[in-house]
This record gives structure tokens, C-alpha cells and sequence, in this order.
């Protein structure tokens, strides 16, 4: 327990680094700052993933069955993402959006009961990998839209980065596509059916039909600020269904 | 026509829709669902009739990925619609050692095409659970390993001796103290308390704290460590219409398919380690919905490749 924590603290560290690395890059107007941030994220990302390693050795199972492991998950994708799109589209900023992310989600999971407890029988199946990772994948994804979003609202670029977020947007769609269809299938063969109206289903539903209008609105002409803002809104969709359902609502996912 | 089914506002207008219904089911509505409504089911769909106008509309000059994402979309839909048709789902109720081929679905029930026989139902834990006793007094807290024999002192100069543990406490008609099952179910510690020359025997019961018939000076309760359930599982015959038998064990993510029907381990009663509740389910259309699921799949893929 000792190691994991200092683990994931060591991964918090750095990406605290990093993100002040950035902003003293865009206050002092010294670009030498973002690379040195770049190499934080990417000590926080090998941090993050010895520390989940760890996790998975200590308790057996892969981390992904409390909400605590799932977010650690779902910081865990944040950062090859942002590398991913930042290598594919040279946009700048995904680098501070994953800092900004990585930041406030390592403050989120402090806030988070750490107790590893064994999986409970519904939860004993190779479905839970598949299913949890595809949907902290697209979690991450549209978190990064979201800080991306705010970080060229903020900066007045958001027609600059138009097609940026799209793709990353896209990529965050595809993945919690997937995620609804593996929990679906998972569902079918734990408890007899493919779908329930659990609030979890319910909300990830309401969150998949927000991203959908919203891709469809931006093929309708939608673009530049208004496109960031609507990314954001949906954003909150996506912090409701994560959390929201979790500690507000009962059902069939009260566990993670 | 078409034109206006097939319109992109009228899909954002059914998404803002079916969004507003979603949250009001989901945070105000106490009464019946909604999904099962009649105006749930126009809005299903006038959805998938928009998909279907707009996949029509624009078949010819559409890409593969659109038109497979649509397509998916709506096959997975008619699944969803064929289901109150082609599907059959009722619970079946099983105790140790009798067969039933009854099923129930609220409040008929319906005889299944085989019998089924619980041969036993089992309970298998992480690690083997163990109970503490905790003494309070004078604003402190001791925990102990309950262990028969073992002799706590209280602050008071009391003595609290541990004279059996129990998994499962159940009485037998003649007032006699028995395990009912070999789980943790309801456990329970007898310990008898001396206090100066008075002696008192009593049960604390980990599930109901309260329920031990004394007063004294401190605190004291029994409490189950370690007693998380790692999986359970109904061992069960099934006996076919010709007489064929099957035996089989159904566990929490391994159901068992016999004869075009699925059973699944749904749930079992704590109290009663003989008893075992399985779902039957019957579901025709089913591939409709996983043929969806792999057409919409398919056109995600291409989607993000182009």
C-alpha cells in the first residue's frame, strides 16, 4: 500500500510540475519551459502506471472495480492520449489540458475512499477489463476536450483548434460506444439482459446522445468557440454519469 | 415527407427528448418507469424512423462508415422493440434437494419444457472470515479474535469469557443452539459475563447488535472480518422432456444455456443457505441486438480511420 501510494503521489507531483511548467512557459514567455513539462507528464504517466502495477500485484485483480482505481484508470489514458494527439496534430494545447486534467482528477481521487477490497462475484469476469477500459478511455478523451476546450477559449483560439477537438471528441465517442456495447453483452451474460435502464445505462445513454448531437451540430455548420463551449457542457454530462450517478443514485453500478 | 422525418433538427429535438425524460425518470420520477409508456415508445421510434430517413435519404452519395453507424443504430433498436416479443424472462425459486419446473414472472407463472433440481447451493469466500469482539468502556475501544476459551477484563474488574462461536446460529424446536448452514450467515458468540458473584450467559449476534438481552456498565459487541463472498453457484439436474438428465453448476457470469433457454445465478437468501433464485430467460431476438452491435462497431472503425 506504502509503495502505491508513493506512487500515485509521485505521479500527482509531476504532473503539478508540469502544469506549472506550462504556465510559467505562457506568463514568462519562455517556450524552453514546455518541453521540460512535457518530460513531467511523461515521468507522471511511468509513475501512474508502476503505481496501478503495483495495485493489480497487491490485490490480485486489475485495478478498475472501486471508483478510486477507475478514475486512477481514467488518468492513466489522459496522458498517451494528450502524447498521441499532440504528435498526430501539433496542436499545442494538449499538453496543458492533460496537465490541467491530470491535475484536478489526481485532486478528485484524493477525495475517494483508497480501501482495495476484493471483486465482488458480479464483478469476477475478463468483461470487466474490456468494459471499464474502454469506457475511462473515452472519459479520458472527452476530459482532455474539455480542458482543451477551455484552455483555447481562455486563450481566444478556438478556431485554431476546431479540428483538434473533433478528433478527439471522435475518439471519445468511438471508445464510449464501446464501453456501452461490452456492458451491455457483460450484462447479457451476468444477468440476463442486455439492458435494464440501470441510471448508470440511463446516463451513459443521455451522455452518448449528447455527443452525438453535438458531432451532428458540428457537421451542421457549428464551429470554433461555440463548438468548445458545447464541449464543455457535455463534459458535465460526463461528471454526472461518472460520479453523480455513483454517490447520488442507486443501482446496478454502485460499486465503481 | 421524408424530408422532414430525415430533418437534423428534428434528431436534436427527440435527443433533447429522450435527454429530458432520462433525467426526470432518473431524479424525480417515484412512480412507474417511463421506459414502458406508450410516449417512450413513439419517441424510440421517431428516432429510429429519423436514422432510417436520413440513412435513406442520403444512401447513395453516403460513405460506408455512415451508413453502417446508422444502420447499426437501427437494427439495434429493432432489437430493442422485438424484445417485449421474442423474449421470455421469469425467476425461478429453488430449495436444496427439489426439483421445479415453474417458473414466475410477477404473478404467473409458466411451466418451463424441463425440471430443475437444486442439488446444492455454495457460498465461496475470499479467505476464512473470523469474528471480533469489541469492548468499549470509559471512552476506549479493544477489538479481540473471538476464540472459544478466550477471557476479556474489564476495566470494572468484570470478566467476559467466549464459550462458542457460531457461522450460522439457528434453534431447534427443543430450544437447542445449531449451525444451520456451513456459511456465515448469522454468526453469533455466547460469553458469559461475571460480574462479582453474578454470572450471565448471552448470545451477541454480529447481523443484529442490539439484540443480546443485557446491561452493563461497557459496551461490548461481535463483528465478521473477512467475510467477503468470493462467488456462489447452484449445482443443479435438469431433467429434459424425454427423461434425459444434465448436471451442470450456474455461477454468477457462467450461466447455463438448455434447450434455447438461459439460466442464470441471480441471487440467494442469507438466511436461508438452502435456497437458491434463478433467471430463465428465452430470448429469439437477441441476435438482432448483437448484430447491431457489430454493424455499428464495424462503421466506428471505419469512421475513425478516415
Amino acid at each position: 500500500m506504502a509503495a502505491q501510494m508513493i506512487l500515485i503521489n509521485t505521479a500527482f507531483f509531476f504532473s503539478l510540475a508540469g502544469l506549472l511548467a506550462f504556465s510559467a512557459a505562457y506568463v514568462f514567455e519562455k517556450p524552453g519551459l514546455t518541453a521540460a513539462a512535457g518530460w513531467a507528464l511523461g515521468a507522471a504517466w511511468l509513475a501512474l502506471t508502476a503505481g496501478l502495477g503495483a495495485m493489480w500485484a497487491a490485490s490480485g485483480h486489475p485495478p478498475l472495480s472501486t471508483q478510486y482505481e477507475s478514475l486512477l484508470t481514467l488518468l492513466w489514458f489522459v496522458f498517451p492520449l494528450s502524447f498521441y494527439f499532440r504528435r498526430r496534430t501539433a496542436r499545442p494545447e494538449i499538453a496543458p489540458a492533460a496537465a490541467i486534467t491530470a491535475c484536478l482528477l489526481f485532486g478528485a481521487a484524493a477525495l475517494l475512499d483508497r480501501t482495495a477490497r476484493p471483486l465482488m462475484p458480479a464483478l469476477r469476469s475478463n468483461w470487466l477489463i474490456v468494459h471499464v477500459l474502454s469506457s475511462m478511455a473515452a472519459y479520458a478523451a472527452f476530459a482532455l476536450a474539455a480542458a482543451a476546450a477551455g484552455w483555447t477559449l481562455a486563450k481566444q483560439r478556438a478556431e485554431a483548434s476546431d479540428d483538434f477537438l473533433l478528433r478527439l471528441t471522435k475518439t471519445g465517442f468511438a471508445f464510449l460506444s464501446l464501453g456501452i456495447i461490452t456492458g451491455s453483452v457483460w450484462a447479457e451474460t451476468a444477468w440476463g439482459s442486455w439492458w435494464s435502464w440501470d441510471p448508470k445505462e440511463t446516463w451513459s445513454l443521455l451522455t452518448w446522445l449528447a455527443y452525438a448531437a453535438a458531432l451532428h451540430l458540428r457537421k451542421k455548420g457549428l464551429r470554433g468557440h461555440k463548438f468548445a463551449i458545447l464541449l464543455a457542457v457535455c463534459f458535465a454530462l460526463v461528471l454526472f454519469t461518472y460520479f453523480g450517478v455513483n454517490f447520488l443514485l442507486s443501482g446496478m453500478h454502485s460499486y465503481g | 415527407m421524408v424530408r422532414a422525418i430525415s430533418s437534423l433538427y428534428l434528431f436534436f429535438a427527440l435527443c433533447a427528448l429522450m435527454g429530458t425524460a432520462f433525467v426526470y425518470q432518473t431524479l424525480f420520477n417515484k412512480g412507474l418507469p417511463i421506459y414502458g409508456s406508450p410516449w417512450f415508445a413513439v419517441l424510440g421510434l421517431a428516432l429510429a424512423a429519423n436514422i432510417l430517413a436520413c440513412s435513406l435519404r442520403r444512401a447513395r452519395a453516403a460513405s460506408a462508415h455512415f451508413l453502417l453507424l446508422h444502420a447499426g443504430l437501427i437494427v439495434i433498436i429493432a432489437g430493442a422493440f422485438a424484445a417485449p416479443f421474442c423474449r421470455f424472462e421469469a425467476q425461478l425459486p429453488l430449495r436444496a434437494g427439489e426439483a421445479s419446473d415453474m417458473a414466475q414472472a410477477g404473478q404467473t407463472s409458466y411451466r418451463l419444457p424441463f425440471s430443475v433440481k437444486l442439488e446444492n447451493f455454495s457460498l465461496e469466500y475470499y479467505s476464512r472470515p473470523f469474528g471480533r469482539l469489541i469492548l468499549e468502556e470509559n471512552g476506549s475501544r479493544r477489538e479481540f479474535d473471538a476464540k472459544e476459551g478466550l477471557t476479556l477484563s474489564t476495566a470494572a474488574g468484570d470478566s467476559i469469557k467466549v464459550l462458542r462461536l457460531t457461522h450460522d446460529f439457528g434453534l431447534t424446536s427443543r430450544g437447542e443452539v445449531v449451525e444451520k448452514s456451513p456459511y456465515w450467515l448469522n454468526p453469533a458468540v455466547q460469553v458469559e459475563i461475571t460480574a462479582g458473584v453474578k454470572k450471565k450467559k448471552l448470545w451477541f449476534f454480529s447481523n443484529f447488535p442490539g439484540m443480546h438481552d443485557g446491561d452493563f456498565p461497557f459496551g461490548l459487541s461481535y463483528s465478521l472480518e473477512g467475510a467477503e463472498i468470493r462467488d456462489f453457484a447452484s449445482s443443479v439436474t435438469i431433467t429434459g422432456a424425454g427423461g434425459s438428465m444434465t448436471r451442470a453448476q450456474i455461477a454468477v457470469n457462467r450461466p447455463l444455456r438448455f434447450g434455447g433457454y438461459t439460466l442464470y445465478q441471480t441471487s440467494y437468501d442469507p438466511a436461508d443457505a438452502a435456497y437458491s433464485l434463478l433467471t430463465v430467460t428465452r430470448d429469439s431476438g437477441l441476435w438482432l441486438v448483437y448484430a447491431g452491435f457489430i454493424i455499428f462497431l464495424a462503421g466506428v472503425c471505419l469512421w475513425l480511420l478516415k
